[in-house]
């Protein structure tokens, strides 16, 4: 094998007659770990020992971790009520679009029994299902630059077809503002007012760098067709936390916004009464509309998938250890036996 | 390394005015025909309005105003680039969803990368043309040398060139300071061959040597146009009112170098890009490796499922989106969606756009990235292929082979050279019927070894002389003790015909330590070493006089010169396949020298000597069998009286102007009879180092090894057994046209007859040897084969009729030997296999006559560290030893193809789950298209992000150590059985 040192790689090449000038010619490739290709390195080899014990290290921390976090989810309570069908009168069901564009009157009864203790905050969302919020056409609908300063309200080109009115910009500009989200929720226990706080449910970056505090709503929802809530004109955006809300366009076609936190805790048993105005129009596109109740643990809200998916992981990988093992002792095989590699398997092959 | 740019830097810019040869202006005629050139020499103005080419040549691809379209236009020219172009124009559209960067970003990253390394090589190249443009030479100017750059020499101009220099362009050869007007030059740049050649100067010119003189010497060449027949030069010098007739005897290659002479003095004819060495440059064709080529349907395949990656988002959303209205603000209707067909039909390109990246972008660069690391870091700079006696690396001269390295299953190989080492040394010889050198061939104990005799440690006589061309050891010949040999006369007869009778050059000084002999082949030179080591120096040659520095010849211990003035000298030929020397001695003796192949001699021979005869061919066999070349030694006594009337008769012929070759063949075969033997030598032709074991490490890691060579089928078949690849074990088919048929048919002379007739037999050997082959396939533990066939009937088992039988047999062969083979016939051999069996070739070879065989090949390899450099130019791996071989395909070859098949694994799934994701989320966002990752993120993912995991796998991957297989070439044939890359 090649010599391992530069001194001794010097010594082979100083080897001719002339020393220093065979040095100084000698095209003979520094030695280095790098172009000799020996640099340290590793490779497992896979022994049942190995195998086995990886397995059943993975299965000895992820089936806990699965049940942790099913014990978590199980903790939250979450009341859900689907109101989209159930808040049309039965007389108009036929035609629900109808009915929602019209002028009626849109207020609806509904009532909610707590099933187990709810530890406050709670927090109150509203859930649209079957909204695509992640469209193409509908996310870059908005203007982000107008929503932060004033002198950029003109600057709606990306917000067609919601951008002017009248040759006039709209502030905020675009599909997703137009389309904020109008319906309200009133909440009230054993007819005492349930008080739902409003502040505090948008991000705080956002209301702080992303929606000026001097930017106002302008020839807001003038056009023909009014796509959902107003806003009022004396507020500046930053402090429009429902509008802040929406505009934070969600990931999936089925999703939850934050509408507002209870600020005190739910007993087991306790009665809501909801009025809300089911304003919103999700039927042309055969949207639901849910009202959310929910408490959160230290893992967020109710959520089994983690843990699922942690204790089929981990469930996996102890009945591969397992069978591995049983294979270990049934049918034990020698570490390195030549005789199952390739050119030996069949005899005399050429 | 020359290569034909299609750009020129030239200083004088006139490529572009130079003689528009058909053009006539109005009132002034072209005073030039096309058909030749007229060179005014030592006269700049005269040649000044013909405008020739100036002396700067330029190899390099572009100039800075060219660079950046020619070099655009050539990444273009990938696929992947183009396609990547259009998504990035369609990335600039309304209908995309990511911005344009995300495509734009990669791409000219990726264009960044590869112009740089294009910039990289060309300025390389650059600089190469500017140290040799600005070589320098001296040239004549009022009365005296002037040095100046090859850059500024013009034609016509007068130039001295002093020993060893270089020409630097095709220069007429007026006066050299040799006798004669001789010169002798140096051909290896041109055509590999290291012997010298000797150019004559015409007489008429011999005196211009000195400034003063060659000042006067004003004349005119006219003479060809510049062409690229290295051989061939006509045309005239009108110098003096006389037209003189100049051959390629008078003309200098640039490429050349100049030996032996102290300096000449010429005319410079030719320059720059014409002359005829750059008119002989070519490119190496470009070879594309295998995988690469699997790559591009690989490719293609991901493309398609683009395609209908996409045709399912566009059918999705033209269904999905009927339905959606109000938020979308439909209600305003963008032309864009107004119906279904119109929404899929956007939507497809929109998706297109998104989800672009499944096609790696940067894949082509990661691995040319990771390929140029190999070949740079790890081939050229592997200790274990370093050669230190010759100081040569190995040397990657292409990166686009590594991994095809991995793949090969035949190697065709040079016999001389590759094999052996064409270092021949005299090892034996035979004389008067007593053999003598007691040394033993690798050969023989090659043999030995197979048959399980343990071979006895060389023991070398205490001070016995080994050099360059000697191996000889025998005490009784050595330092006079062969005047206590039974033959003492005859012994030193030999030495005297070893001493005399050959064409060898000595050079240096004439000390027997120092002196450097310059023979046209090796045999010759280790012939005059040994008549050296033997005490019979030769040490000057003249034209007339060859001297001698005689030992121990009148008593023991007494030196003494002597001169034998060359009376005359019957030249070798092929047909002859002889060499005689008439010479006188000092004491009026006229004695004829001869030495040739066996059965020449022997039928030349005189009566009497039956004896020795019978010893002497005993001792020839011997001498074969251990893979020695036998050369057979002849003298004869002249009486003045004949010699004089043969004398006669062979000048006549001499100066014979038709068939002058023949003629004195003819007259050669009056005098060259009656001869006495002297005795034999034996040359062992060495193998290289560690051949055999290479050879068997190769066929155990399942690759095929074929030789061809043009040598002789004996020994080619000594040496075939010499490095394993054939033995005793094997079943042998011998396809020869040595035939009793095919001589009869010879004899008869008609060449449609004997093409028949060999054909035949050919056809006849072919089916036989098929059908056995076969046989012995179905038995199951049958003997390995192999084919040994020679050039001639190779010629015609070639034929499209034949090529399928020839095919199928030689697949069935362990070993195939080729004898007497042309370099084409080699190339075809080669294509053949590369074409008919779709197998992965390898070629190795060193001489020119290799070239064809190298580039036939898919892996071109030439051995380097020899002097001649015409296979290295054309190969695409160098390598200093065959046995390296083991290194470069067990090791860099087999670790490469794994590497690079990781890597493309690597790149298609990564790209796939980063695409794949998209294509899922595709589905919950209505089919619109929307970006489930940030631009940059997108942008960046593939030229940032992941380039360097990609490319560390590349470099660094391993599954076995080198040594492991190095010692289980197995492995090797096991890895390539499992394709790595799937086929889709």
């Amino acid at each position: 094998m090649s010599s391992n040192t530069p001194s001794s790689s010097a010594a082979a090449a100083a080897g001719s007659a002339d020393p220093s000038a065979a040095r100084r010619n000698s095209k003979r490739p520094k030695y280095s770990k790098f172009t000799q290709q020996e640099l340290p390195a590793c490779k497992p080899i896979l022994t049942p020992g190995w195998v086995i014990s990886t397995f059943l290290i993975i299965s000895v921390i992820f089936i806990p971790l699965g049940v942790i976090s099913l014990f978590a989810s199980q903790d939250v309570v979450e009341i859900v009520d689907r109101y989209d069908t159930e808040c049309i009168p039965p007389s108009d069901r036929a035609n629900k679009v109808a009915y929602i564009q019209g002028a009626a009157n849109k207020s609806c009864n509904r009532t909610l029994t707590v099933p187990k203790e709810m530890k406050q905050p709670i927090y109150v969302y509203y859930q649209l299902e079957n909204f695509y919020q992640n469209h193409r056409r509908y996310v870059k609908s908005r203007s982000d630059s107008q929503l932060r300063s004033v002198k950029d309200e003109n600057q709606i080109d990306a917000c067609k077809p919601e951008d002017d009115f009248g040759g006039q910009p709209i502030v905020p500009c675009g599909l997703i503002a137009w389309s904020l989200f109008n319906d309200t929720y009133t909440l009230s226990r054993k007819n005492q007012p349930l008080a739902v706080n409003k502040k505090g449910i948008a991000w705080k970056s956002d209301k702080e760098h992303k929606f000026g505090k001097n930017v106002f709503p302008k020839n807001f929802q003038k056009g023909n067709i009014t796509g959902g809530a107003r806003l009022n004109p004396k507020i500046p955006l930053s402090e429009q936390e429902d509008l802040i809300v929406w505009m934070r366009t969600a990931a999936l076609p089925t999703f939850r916004k934050l509408y507002g936190k209870i600020e005190s805790d739910l007993h087991k048993g306790d009665t809501i009464e909801v009025n809300l105005q089911n304003n919103y129009n999700t039927y042309s596109f055969s949207g639901k509309k849910k009202l959310v109740l929910s408490t959160t643990s230290w893992l967020g809200g109710k959520n089994d998938f983690l843990g699922i998916a942690y204790l089929t992981v981990g469930g996996i990988c102890f009945v591969l250890a397992l069978a591995f093992t049983v294979m270990y002792l049934v049918k034990p095989r020698r570490l390195g036996d030549p005789t199952y590699l390739s050119w030996n398997r069949i005899p005399g092959g050429r | 390394m020359v290569r034909s740019g299609s750009f020129h830097v030239d200083s004088s810019s006139a490529s572009h005015r130079r003689t528009p040869s058909r053009t006539v202006t109005l009132g002034h005629i072209q005073p030039q025909a096309p058909s030749y050139r007229t060179v005014y020499c030592n006269d700049r103005e005269s040649n000044q309005p013909v405008r020739f080419k100036g002396n700067s040549i330029s190899t390099t691809k572009y100039n800075v105003f060219t660079f950046l379209p020619k070099g655009l236009f050539e990444q273009f020219r990938r696929i992947a680039n183009i396609y990547f172009l259009g998504i990035s124009c369609l990335s600039m559209t309304p209908i995309s969803p990511v911005s344009p960067i995300t495509n734009v970003a990669p791409l000219s990253m990726v264009l960044l990368v590869s112009l740089i390394k294009e910039a990289f090589e060309d300025w390389k190249r650059f600089q190469n043309d500017m140290s040799i443009n600005n070589s320098t030479v001296e040239i004549l100017q009022d009365q005296q040398w002037i040095s100046i750059p090859w850059r500024k020499l013009q034609v016509g101009d007068i130039v001295k060139i002093k020993k060893d220099g270089f020409f630097p362009a095709d220069i007429l050869f007026l006066s050299s300071t040799n006798a004669d007007g001789i010169c002798y030059v140096e051909t290896a740049n041109l055509d590999g061959e290291t012997n010298l050649k000797i150019r004559k100067a015409l007489e008429r010119t011999w005196d211009y040597l000195v400034p003063e003189k060659a000042y006067e010497f004003k004349g005119e060449i006219q003479c060809e146009q510049p062409n690229n027949s290295l051989y061939t030069f006509t045309g005239n010098l009108v110098a003096q009112k006389q037209t003189l007739p100049l051959s390629p005897d008078q003309l200098l290659l640039r490429g050349c170098s100049l030996r032996n002479t102290e300096y000449i003095v010429g005319a410079v004819v030719f320059t720059g890009h014409e002359t005829k060495v750059m008119m002989n440059a070519m490119n190496a064709p470009s070879k594309r490796s295998t995988l690469e080529k699997k790559l591009d349907k690989l490719i293609i395949t991901i493309f398609c499922v683009l395609v209908t990656m996409c045709l399912i988002g566009a059918i999705g959303c033209s269904i999905v989106t009927d339905r959606e209205d109000k938020y979308l603000g439909l209600h305003k209707s963008d032309w864009e969606y107004r119906n279904g067909l119109m929404i899929g039909f956007f939507t497809f390109f929109t998706l297109v756009t998104l989800f672009s990246s499944i096609i790696p972008i940067s894949l082509y660069v990661s691995i040319e990235m990771i390929k140029f690391i190999q070949s740079t870091q790890f081939i050229n700079r592997d200790l274990n292929m370093y050669h230190a006696e010759t100081n040569t690396p190995a040397s990657a001269r292409t990166s686009n082979l590594n991994e095809e390295l991995g793949q090969v299953e035949y190697i065709f190989s040079d016999k001389t050279g590759t094999l052996t080492r064409n270092l021949m040394e005299f090892f034996k010889c035979s004389i008067g019927g007593i053999s003598y050198g007691c040394g033993v061939t690798e050969i023989e104990r090659g043999i030995a070894q197979r048959h399980g005799l343990k071979v006895q440690e060389e023991q070398r006589s205490t001070g016995a002389i080994r050099e360059k061309g000697f191996n000889f050891d025998d005490p009784r010949l050595m330092r006079g003790a062969w005047r206590n040999e039974p033959n003492p006369d005859l012994c030193k007869e030999l030495f005297r015909c070893l001493a005399i009778c050959h064409t060898v050059l000595p050079e240096g000084d004439e000390s027997p330590e120092k002196i450097v002999y310059q023979a046209a082949s090796p045999d010759e030179a280790a012939l005059v070493t040994a008549a050296k080591n033997f005490g019979f120096f030769f040490y000057r040659r003249t034209p007339t006089m060859v001297h001698v520095r005689e030992s121990h010849v009148e008593k023991m211990g007494k030196i003494q010169d002597v001169a034998y003035e060359i009376l005359n000298v019957l030249e070798f030929n092929s047909t002859r396949k002889r060499q005689s020397v008439v010479c006188r001695f000092p004491d009026g003796r006229l004695v004829l020298y001869c030495k040739g192949a066996d059965n020449v001699i022997f039928e030349r021979l005189g009566n009497g000597t039956d004896d020795i005869r019978k010893v002497t061919r005993e001792h020839l066999e011997q001498f074969g069998s251990s893979g020695l070349r036998t050369l057979c030694l002849a003298y004869k006594d002249l009486n003045p009286e004949t010699y004089d009337s043969w004398n006669e008769k062979f000048i006549q012929a001499k100066s014979a102007l038709r068939d002058r070759e023949k003629k004195l063949d003819e007259v050669a075969e009056l005098i060259e009879k009656d001869l006495t033997l002297i005795g034999s030598t034996a040359i062992e032709d060495k193998l290289q180092e560690g051949v055999p074991t290479c050879i068997e490490t190769l066929s155990r890691a399942g690759i095929k090894i074929w030789v061809l060579t043009g040598d002789k089928m004996e020994t080619a078949i000594n040496i075939a057994y010499a490095c394993n690849l054939i033995n005793n074990e094997m079943k042998q088919f011998v396809i020869s046209s040595e035939t009793d048929a095919i001589r009869e048919a010879e004899e008869r002379g008609d060449q449609v007859e004997i093409a028949r007739v060999i054909k035949e037999e050919v056809k006849k050997e072919l089916k036989k040897s098929l059908e056995e082959a076969q046989h012995s396939l179905n038995t199951v533990a049958g003997p390995k084969l192999s084919l040994v066939i020679d050039g001639k009937c190779l010629m015609y088992a070639l034929d499209p009729s034949l090529r399928v039988m020839l095919l199928s047999l030689s697949l069935n062969c362990t070993s195939v030997v080729c004898c007497r083979v042309s370099p084409l016939q080699k190339a075809q051999v080669t294509s053949l296999v590369r074409k008919g069996a779709q197998k992965i070739t390898l070629s190795i070879g060193d001489g020119a006559n290799d070239v064809s065989m190298i580039q036939a090949a898919h892996v071109g390899i030439g051995i380097s560290g020899m002097e001649g450099m015409q296979a290295v130019m054309a190969s695409d791996f160098a390598i200093a030893q065959f046995r390296f071989l083991t290194d470069l395909l067990l090791v860099h070859g087999r670790w490469s193809y794994l590497r690079i098949c990781k890597v493309v694994m690597y790149f298609f799934y990564k790209n796939l789950t980063f695409t794949l994701t998209q294509f899922w989320f595709t589905f919950r966002t209505g089919f619109s298209g929307q970006r489930f990752y940030d631009d940059w993120f997108q942008s960046l993912f593939n030229v940032v992000f992941t380039a360097l995991p990609v490319i560390v796998l590349g470099l660094f991957e391993k599954d076995v150590s080198a040594s492991l297989s190095k010692r289980y070439p197995e492995l090797r044939a096991s890895m390539r059985s499992r394709p790595k890359v799937p086929k889709k």
